[in-house]
């Protein structure tokens, strides 16, 4: 256990100073007068057909060395299925659709050719919410549904359903026959959330030596290489991409959307390209956590058992599948968690729409099923007078237990957590006395979540001076993973410090194979292959000291920047001496590592159309919120917050601390006043900083958080991601706490001041969804 | 038009359009970088640098109008080898900085709050910060540092960065 007393520790932040000295350069920095500019010409409908684009006059005007396209860069991406082409072609599906990009000497030569394209769009009627596309007689947002190629094969899919994940345990029609249980059933109907990181989404492409080269403000650089390959046509080997220090992420980032841009219009002149989004179109075309509907239903007995669950899930895509496609996955485990279940079937459906399409946000999908879930929770205890914090200690997931899909859970997780959150509250004390004469509530709350493995690479270099370097696809978008958790792991296994540890930026030149910075995901899989790599450097290291010290490998230890032999401080010789020792006789010394998921098994035939089966890495969170309501104007004061995460185990306590502080200051914003509404002609209404209403300083408290260690992981060391997690049970605590408030059911996100007074004075109608069918099975594709 | 003014201690001309905003020409003349232009519209000050020591957030701030002022952005602030700014090394030692971008906003706003508000308390070190967002951290942390900086100058009987602007 050394290595893990040498690899814990707070340390601070290597790139914090720059930052603060705004010296550190983001992708939108880099931009220099002998470049490019390049503006896309966006729909002002939201669907239609292209009846004529004529680029003639643009091409014409000062300053124009290039416009594209579609034609130019015809191939189809997505996840899943490859339904989004690069930009429109011949159909527009949403409002702020690329259409066609001008490439000029200044970005005001671009927007002047921009407006010299002639544009003829014989307008259709949108199919604007998922009520509208799931009618039998809605017109297809892709008609040509049928032809796309499918990259993942298993979902099911029908004309507007892009995709559809079921997972089915047990017999739930037994259950809900039960004589001896009572059924509840809950809708609940949230809207999207904007990222609104501080760097937009922004690329620079230039074409070196016969390749494209982006660099990019991105969470995929894999990603933004396959698809650019994709789109052009060309082996993806053929682009190159690198990634400067990333203002902000929080998913927007974790798809690839303007990158390829700068690369086929970098091919077509010879010269480096930047594009990008304005605010407004950032905004207007953000891939947004998508809206949903749930409607869930339960049956318990009066003991409280729940004998059964079943649950509809729509998940608004927008135009193109995108992440969603994927994100029906996590139902089974977001929705699907939490509590233990008789027999269980759940339904996700993501739909298409004639809206600018929805992407990945922190904790995807299970924001909104927390909140449901949880509310849904206070509902049935509300119905058979059930203390909520006793059923939940009563019903919380447990060791032994199954999941949706009927993986086996590991371990006392959640029922601990929930008696670390009363010993927090213990000490934190309550806040009851600041609630004044307004309405007083408190919830706690659970949630599930996972960490998202999958493949990475790391190489590790160790240089004669008795530095590492480390080789990565990783990216530093502020969570400080690249900062702090990989250079700490790197050092104590090689018994370094950890700035000597130097950490490259992502180059898919450079490093093997990453899906991405995303899912709490960097600390697990890079790391591991980053401990993977240390231990053939370690192995090398050992051999050759061995022979310089006459001693067996197995007896030698890496201990501050030495080789000692074990149990003897200061003996042995400096790691330096033996690399260079190693450099001038067997080679220079370097280690390669990689990580997989290691694909957890569900239970068979449980889980249908699902890109992960089960959890490999389940995290768990406990939140509690206190708030109070003034009942003139249906303001939501958050008066305390307290988190009990489960982190595997804590290498940087502050720095996951901070992540906890700043995740549930985003949540705090879905749960209460970040709206996204849509114009009757399917626009995002909120493209600016003044109607979108982000999280001021004075709107938040200081979280107090507790970090549950020890729960089973296979993360290095004991870890699980802890950076994506915090926001996860935010909308449900707040929800449930303001519906103990107010008393009255809350059944929608944001609980802006005029919807707690609907619901205060009972004038905010329930969520209805006719097009959801009264049996659960008529909710599928069979 | 021609516009004339200290950038940085160092005189400085512009030939344009005097509405063309402070920040642009900071970008993209300059490169001086470290002034970010987020929303464009005063809500977030990201962009914020001092004008006769004033903090104003340079995306409202017509070139013209800065005749004659003296600019200071975040790169004037410490510039090369200097030490940071107290309200900078609060930052840093309170853990406050995740992607970054908002942070040279805040340091010239609050820079010159803490230069003339040396008594604030904690609500009102939240109430200065309407202005500047982040959507990283969650603010306590940034609150701490700037509470620490007053504390700090409090107990060396000096007002914050007095020397520096
Ligand atoms: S960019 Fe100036 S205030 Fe936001
Ligand atoms: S640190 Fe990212 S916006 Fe503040």
């Amino acid at each position: 256990m050394s290595e893990l007393s040498a690899t814990v520790m707070n340390l601070p932040r290597r790139d914090a100073q720059d930052k603060l000295r705004g010296r550190t350069k983001y992708t939108n920095d880099r931009v220099r007068p002998d470049m490019l500019h390049a503006v896309l010409l966006r729909s002002t409908v939201s669907a239609g057909r292209i009846r004529k684009l004529d680029l003639s006059a643009a091409l014409r005007c000062p300053g124009v060395r290039a416009v594209a396209t579609g034609a130019d860069a015809p191939g189809l991406y997505g996840i899943g299925i490859a339904d989004h082409p690069l930009l429109a072609i011949d159909t527009i599906r949403y409002h702020g659709e690329p259409i066609a990009v001008v490439a000029a000497e200044t970005e005001k030569q671009a927007r002047a050719a921009l407006a010299a394209i002639v544009l003829e769009i014989e307008p259709l009627a949108p199919v604007s919410t998922m009520a509208e596309a799931l009618q039998p007689a809605a017109r297809l947002v892709h008609e040509g549904w049928r032809g796309y190629e499918v990259i993942t094969e298993g979902g099911a899919r029908a004309g507007n359903i892009a995709w559809e994940a079921k997972s089915s345990r047990g017999d739930v029609d037994a259950a809900f026959a039960r004589p001896d249980i009572r059924i509840v059933e809950s809708s609940f109907t949230v809207g999207r959330q904007s990222h609104v990181p501080f760097e937009p989404r922004v690329a620079i492409g230039s074409w070196e030596d016969g390749r494209a080269h982006i660099q990019t403000s991105t969470q995929v650089p894999w990603t933004v290489r396959n698809v650019t390959g994709r789109v052009m046509q060309l082996a993806p080997g053929r682009v190159r991409v690198t990634v400067p220090p990333v203002g902000g992420g929080f998913g927007l980032k974790f798809d690839a959307s303007i990158e390829p841009i700068t690369a086929l219009l970098a091919r077509m002149t010879g010269r480096t390209v930047v594009l990008e989004n304005t605010r407004q179109e950032e905004m207007a075309t953000c891939l947004c956590r998508e809206n949903a509907e749930i409607r869930i239903r339960s049956a318990v007995t009066a003991e409280g058992y729940i004998a059964g669950r079943e649950a509809v899930v729509l998940m608004d895509c927008g135009a193109y599948g995108g992440e969603q496609v994927f994100l029906t996955t996590m139902t089974a485990h977001t929705l699907g968690g939490n509590y233990r279940v008789g027999a269980t079937r759940l339904v996700s459906r993501a739909v298409y729409t004639n809206t600018p399409p929805n992407g990945a946000f922190r904790a995807c999908n299970g924001v909104y099923n927390t909140f449901a879930l949880e509310r849904h929770t206070d509902e049935i205890c509300d119905a058979l007078g059930f203390d909520p914090m006793e059923f939940r200690k009563k019903n919380v997931l447990g060791d032994g237990d199954l999941g949706a899909t009927g993986q086996v859970f590991e371990a006392d997780v959640l029922g601990p957590m929930l008696d670390r959150m009363e010993t927090l509250r213990a000490s934190t004390g309550t806040s009851e006395a600041k609630a004044d004469s307004r309405l007083y509530g408190i919830a706690t709350t659970v949630g599930t979540w996972f960490v998202f493995v999958g493949p990475s690479a790391a190489t590790v270099n160790l240089n004669a001076d008795g530095s590492a370097t480390l080789v990565t696809s990783g990216v530093e978008i502020g969570s400080g993973t690249m900062v702090q958790s990989l250079p700490q792991i790197v050092a104590g296994q090689l018994g370094l410090a950890p700035d000597q540890v130097i950490v490259r930026e992502a180059d898919t030149d450079a490093a093997g194979l990453d899906v991405g910075v995303g899912g709490g995901r960097t600390t697990v899989s890079i790391g591991a292959a980053s401990i993977a790599a240390c231990a053939e450097v370690r192995e090398k290291l050992l051999r050759t000291a061995g022979e310089m010290l006459q001693t067996r490998p197995e007896d030698l230890v890496l201990r501050d920047g030495r080789v000692e032999i074990t149990g003897r401080p200061g003996s042995g010789m400096s790691i330096p001496a033996v690399v260079a020792h190693a450099q001038a006789t067997t080679g220079p010394i370097t280690g390669s590592g990689a990580f997989a998921a290691r694909n957890t098994p569900a239970m068979s035939g449980c889980a249908m159309g699902h890109f992960i089966d089960a959890l490999d890495i389940p995290v768990f969170v406990v939140h509690e919120a206190e708030v109070a309501v003034d009942p003139d104007t249906g303001h939501v004061e958050v008066l305390a917050y307290r988190v009990v995460q489960d982190v595997g185990r804590a290498l940087n306590p502050r720095a996951i601390l901070g992540q906890i502080q700043g995740g549930v200051v985003q949540g705090l914003g879905y749960a209460l006043h970040e709206e996204v509404t849509l114009t009757a002609d399917g626009r995002i209404a909120q493209d600016d900083f003044e109607t979108y209403r982000l999280p001021l300083a004075q709107d938040v408290v200081p979280v107090a958080a507790d970090l549950y260690e020890g729960a089973p992981s296979m993360g290095p060391l004991g870890t699980k991601g802890a950076g994506e997690v915090p926001i996860l049970a935010v909308g449900a605590a707040i929800g449930c706490a303001v519906a103990r408030a107010i008393g009255k059911p809350v059944r929608q996100l944001p609980l802006t001041p005029p919807r707690v007074l609907r619901l205060l004075h009972e004038r905010e109608p329930p969520p209805e969804f006719p097009h959801v069918a009264p049996g659960w099975a008529l909710n599928t594709l069979g | 038009m021609v516009v004339t003014f200290q950038l940085n201690g160092e005189d400085c001309s512009f030939h344009g359009d005097p509405m063309t905003p402070l920040v642009d020409i900071l970008r993209r003349e300059r490169f001086l970088t470290g002034t970010k232009a987020v929303c464009r519209e005063g809500f977030c000050g990201a962009c914020t640098v001092h004008v006769d020591d004033e903090a104003v957030p340079s995306c409202l701030k017509p070139i013209g109008l800065v005749q004659g002022c003296a600019v200071t952005t975040i790169e004037g602030l410490s510039s090369g080898n200097q030490a940071l700014h107290p309200l900078q090394a609060n930052l840093e030692a309170a853990d406050a900085v995740q992607c970054g971008m908002c942070c040279p906003g805040i340091v010239m706003s609050l820079s010159a709050f803490v230069r003339d508000n040396p008594h604030a308390s904690r609500p009102e070190i939240k109430a200065a910060m309407v202005g500047n967002i982040c959507r990283c951290t969650g603010y306590e942390r940034i609150v701490d540092a700037v509470a620490d900086c007053l504390d700090q100058a409090r107990k060396a009987g000096q007002s914050v960065g007095g020397l520096h602007v």
